[in-house]
């Protein structure tokens, strides 16, 4: 039997000289030792190569790149995962309100109605989508219901019948029901404050740092900042927190540059955790140039040194956005579609009406369903498939697929289909924000902290 | 796994996973009997008497593990009723009467 082999789509990264490989369709990291990086580099241009005719001295290193599924059959590439339709629910967001009382400048929900009047969610529709995910979730032993808006605060009546009726279905059908409440802090009371901490409400406050820089971006529908009232309900919040309470930033291109004040900002104000996104360019003017861009990744880049040198003297700098890369990383999942969405997580409008997530409530074609006839699984398949289409051939190119599996679809959406953009504009900073992931990883496990790293990968699990 | 070289380090659990799966492939194929704990537990999948005998110093000796196990089910605490003796209640000393079923059926002597 003289079986030939090909390497299996690989990247070879170094840190510090030492090189570490990443497996591309199965994010596999591996360390080599310089022995197995010099038969790499010698047998890496020979394909297809037949391993029992290979020299008895490369062959044990070849044989361990066998068995770590680097060097695979000839002719055994792997197709594209394909996503499974119809899977239980497992995360339900319930557009609470479609009305706000601030007018952020970046606001993709159009003001928070996502698109025509403001209304809200009426109770009685709140109280079917909770019970409904509760009812939905298959076997899962724990559900998440996402309050959302727009402004959830504005609508008290749907928050309390959601979550009471959540808790009822849940503990009737013997699961765990976890709360999540992103809202702008402005209309925190200690009435509210009381509620989200009886009920252990994880809670996001968007928040985008020192008072000039958050001013800019969020303020109220009469012009002027919100910072002061947001941050009086990040102080109740702060009080007597039950679950963690974390900063949502949002920054505009022209703000980039400001990263590291704005996440030191908010960490001084007693924050849990500092999560960064870029804002999406609803408008032109917020495509960022290249300098711009430069700026982002100086920013997170920044973090990510600063991440390393916390976990050297036993801390843990709370940056959302690379403790999600690194669980991410250290569990090696290889995803079939970019995000939950249409696959255990969908969105639920004032209406009743379902979406394929949260971002793309109100937008006709991704919707899939109500809850009187529940999600329909052929129009689910046919969004993913839509979206996924265009971008198949480009990523089947790229070393980061599995990881990222093209993007956010509303952005994808709003890039290619609204501002007619060619596709691709964000991959070369989402390739070397991964890159930058794998680097401090690989850091990580040489220093020893492998325990850390199977911590924050708790965080992927759930 | 020893006489392999570690030339790779698994870093995250997807590698070790890889890792782990490539070991149990290059198991070779063990024959059931091959040593403790190859004895298969409930149901065989070759009858065969004498081959894949029970394992326990006790009776019935001799027979292949499965009949053994029924047996014990059927004589001992009685779960299935069957066409043995009932050690429980009438013939609790069964199994020195009839250690091997095959050699001393004869000496059963039950309604």
């Amino acid at each position: 039997m003289s079986a030939t082999y090909a390497w299996a789509d690989h990247r070879l990264f170094r840190w510090d000289g030492e090189p570490v490989l990443y497996g591309v369709d199965d994010v596999s990291l591996f360390h080599l030792d310089r022995e197995a990086a010099e038969v790499l580099a010698r047998w890496r241009p020979a394909e297809p190569l037949v391993l029992d005719q290979t020299p008895p001295q490369d062959r044990p290193v070849l044989e361990a790149f066998r068995r770590a599924r680097l060097l695979v059959p000839a002719r055994a590439r792997r197709p594209r995962p394909r996503p499974p339709a119809g899977t239980p629910l497992s995360t339900l967001v319930l557009e609470v309100a479609q009305d706000c009382n601030l007018a952020c400048r970046y606001c993709y929900a159009d003001g928070g109605t996502y698109h025509g009047a403001p209304r809200l969610l009426p109770p009685a529709v709140a109280r079917r989508a909770a019970r409904y995910l509760v009812d939905r979730s298959g076997s899962h032993g724990e559900v998440t219901l996402v309050l959302f808006g727009g402004e959830p605060l504005l609508n008290l009546p749907a928050v309390r019948a959601a979550v009471d009726e959540a808790e009822t279905a849940a503990r009737a059908a013997g699961k765990r029901v976890r709360f999540s409440l992103t809202t702008n802090g402005t209309l925190v009371t200690e009435e509210v404050c009381e509620f989200l901490h009886r009920h252990r409400v994880s809670v996001s406050v968007s928040l985008d740092g020192p008072p000039e820089v958050h001013d800019a971006n969020r303020p109220t529908r009469g012009g002027s900042g919100s910072y002061r009232a947001a941050r009086r309900g990040l102080a109740l919040l702060l009080g007597s927190p039950r679950a963690p309470v974390a900063a949502r930033v949002t920054l505009p291109p022209a703000q980039w540059d400001r990263i590291p004040e704005v996440f030191d900002h908010l960490i001084g104000l007693g924050v849990h955790e500092v999560g960064i996104a870029p804002a999406s360019p609803v408008t032109r003017d917020l495509l960022p140039t290249a300098e711009q861009e430069e700026a982002l990744f100086a920013g997170f880049s920044g973090l990510a040194n600063r991440f390393l040198a916390a976990v050297g003297k036993g801390e843990v700098l709370p940056f959302s956005n690379l403790l999600d890369l690194l669980a991410r990383i250290h569990l090696g999942a290889s995803r079939s579609a970019p995000c939950g969405a249409g696959l255990g997580y969908l969105a639920v409008d004032t209406e009743g009406r379902f979406f394929l997530c949260h971002r793309l409530v109100g937008e006709e074609p991704f919707r899939v369903g109500d809850l009187d006839s529940g999600p329909r699984p052929e129009a689910i398949r046919g969004c993913l498939e839509a979206l996924a289409a265009p971008r198949e051939e480009p990523c089947s190119r790229c070393w980061a697929r599995a990881l990222c599996r093209g993007g956010c679809h509303y952005e994808n959406h709003l890039r290619e289909t609204v501002l007619g953009l060619p596709f691709g504009g964000t991959c070369g900073f989402v390739r070397r924000w991964i890159e930058l992931g794998i680097r401090v990883y690989a850091r990580l496990c040489a220093s020893g902290h492998e325990e850390l790293l199977g911590r924050i990968g708790a965080r992927a699990r759930c | 796994m020893s006489d392999k070289k570690a030339v790779l380090k698994a870093l995250n659990e997807k590698a070790r996973a890889i890792e782990t799966l490539a070991e149990g492939e290059e198991e070779s194929a063990r024959a059931l009997q091959e040593g403790p704990p190859g004895m298969p537990a409930g149901c065989t999948t070759v009858f065969d008497t004498g081959w894949e005998t029970n394992p326990r110093p006790t009776y019935p000796v001799g027979n292949c593990q499965a009949s053994a196990r029924d047996f014990h089910g059927c004589a001992g605490d009685c779960w299935w009723p069957a066409q043995v003796p009932d050690g429980l209640t009438n013939h609790p000393d069964v199994d020195k009467q009839c250690p091997n079923v095959a050699r001393d059926w004869r000496k059963l002597q039950y309604d």
